[in-house]
């Protein structure tokens, strides 16, 4: 069992800068939590303060019920693995493997069978004799994790772990720590910058910006329901086109263009009449064929989409991804259509959802 | 206990033998303690002598020598036991040549090397010769288990 929860934790500097402000987070037994957000968004200072790495200004921090709130690192039982992965040239990988345990005067042939153990599951019984600098990028982060493994903790602390491969590595990494939570059944709190990371390994994602946070939930749930224009735009590549408009007489007015509804979305914006709205929809939800003409600037194919970039009436600029290989040049025209449409009040950045959702 | 030791022969495939190797640095550091009491003494015109330029020359060859095969026994190879058991012979050697020399000298009616000197430095080369010995002697036995694991292993 390990239960995590952090309560209204803030984080202020002794230069009085505040990093986090009123952090809450339940995380239940097994869980993989991921924080993201762009950079200097206080996720990295939420992970040291949970490690114990940095003190909590205020809050509570618990483990299992206990309060570790002021509990030196060493007595956590939470393992972290670091972007830099932090081995130690001069040993060998056994031995940094080893390395904690023996730190603790564990019994030598206990040691052994936990490393054995570790490296079995992360494939690395073959690199035990070697040393860091003969070893791949994603292999010194397995030895990273091993590391962290041997020592069997409650949780498990990711800081960026994937940041220093390369785009291949990378995704081979990320699905082996994807097995690796699956396996292990571990409470996992990760740390990254990259949303494909948080979509594709996260139980539940914490987004955050500027210390705050702004939306936890299921990747979906950040995906298609973000509480702010803030998550709307980070989470999602290419992001969430946002285009500034009007809704009047059952229709969203921008510069030069008009967009029908449909009755429920009417009946959703009717507080909003006559008054700005953001209306948000993800490139692939315009699809090509409809009244909206798409003055195509860029064209770039990926294989399976095409990504067409480009400005609707008066230079409002918007991205679409279209399922098929399209081949538009600098000044063509695209008639297109927008399907699933999400709604902002411009003055709050949140949300305009049916009460309840 | 069978297990116990199954896990522990397997143990050595990724730790060194550092028992042999620590054992073979400590045989430099009791070779160090005599030469400095030996070196020390001058005591007419007696430690004047080729043996001793011979003395100083053997004391330089032995550091290099133990410290190679300190590092060699670290890495369970075979070969540096041997050298080992002859740094050792040598070492019980050497307490026949000089110090042995230098307490039946007499200078002026008293011996070159007093009684408690004498004893000091036969200790010293004693144990630098039981250190090398039984660095040799674990390497050896460690040596035949890690091969026969191996072999194990193998079959």
């Amino acid at each position: 069992m390990a239960e995590l929860q952090l309560q209204h934790l803030d984080k202020i500097y002794d230069n009085n800068v505040q990093a986090v402000y009123d952090f809450n987070l339940d995380v239940a037994d097994g869980e993989l939590i991921v924080l993201v957000g762009p950079s200097g968004c206080g996720k990295s200072t939420t992970l040291r303060m949970v490690a114990g790495l940095e003190d909590i200004t205020r809050g509570h921090l618990l483990l299992d019920g206990r309060d570790i709130t002021r509990a030196p690192a060493k007595d956590r039982d939470m393992a972290m693995v670091f972007q830099n992965y932090a081995l130690y040239g001069h040993m060998t990988i056994y031995e940094n493997m080893a390395f904690s345990l023996t730190l603790r005067k564990e019994n030598p042939n206990v040691i052994h069978k936990k490393v054995m153990a570790a490296a079995e599951i992360l494939d690395l019984t073959a690199q035990l004799n070697k040393k860091p600098a003969q070893l791949s990028g994603g292999q010194r982060q397995r030895v990273a994790m091993g590391r962290a493994i041997v020592r069997n903790p409650k949780v498990f602390l990711f800081d960026e772990p994937l940041s220093n491969l390369d785009a291949k590595l990378r995704g081979a990494t990320r699905r082996e720590i994807l097995l690796l939570h699956k396996r292990l059944n571990a409470t996992i709190l990760y740390v990254t910058h990259d949303q494909t990371e948080a979509l594709t390994l996260a139980n539940r994602i914490v987004c955050m910006s500027m210390g705050h946070v702004q939306q936890i939930g299921t990747p979906l749930e950040l995906y298609d329901s973000p509480d702010n224009t803030f998550v709307a735009t980070f989470i999602g590549l290419p992001p969430m086109n946002m285009l500034d408009v009007v809704f009047e007489d059952g229709k969203l007015k921008g510069k030069g263009f008009e967009i029908p509804l449909e009755e429920e979305e009417k009946a959703l914006l009717a507080p909003w009449n006559r008054k700005p709205v953001i209306l948000g929809v993800r490139p692939e939800y315009i699809f090509e064929g409809g009244d909206l003409n798409l003055l195509v600037s860029t064209n770039e194919n990926l294989g399976m989409n095409t990504l067409v970039h480009g400005t609707i009436a008066d230079g409002v600029r918007v991205t679409a991804k279209f399922r098929s290989w399209t081949n538009y040049k600098n000044g063509d025209i695209v008639p297109v259509h927008f399907t699933r449409k999400l709604f902002f009040d411009p003055e709050t950045t949140r949300a305009i959802r049916k009460e309840g959702k | 206990m069978n297990d116990d030791r199954t896990t522990r022969l397997d143990r050595m495939r990724y730790t060194k033998n550092t028992a042999s190797s620590r054992l073979a640095l400590l045989a430099i550091v009791f070779d160090v303690l005599f030469f400095i009491s030996l070196y020390k003494s001058d005591v007419d015109t007696y430690y004047y002598k080729a043996i001793i330029g011979g003395s100083i020359i053997y004391n330089l060859v032995f550091m290099l020598a133990a410290f190679l095969c300190s590092e060699g026994v670290k890495r369970y190879q075979k070969v540096y036991s041997w050298v080992l058991i002859v740094l050792g012979a040598i070492q019980v050697a050497r307490i026949f040549i000089l110090p042995m020399d230098a307490h039946r000298t007499m200078i002026s009616g008293a011996p070159v090397m007093g009684d408690a000197q004498f004893i000091f430095v036969v200790i010293c080369l004693a144990l630098s010769a039981v250190c090398l010995l039984a660095a040799a002697a674990v390497n050896l036995k460690k040596c035949r288990e890690l091969s026969a694991h191996l072999a194990s292993l193998q079959a």
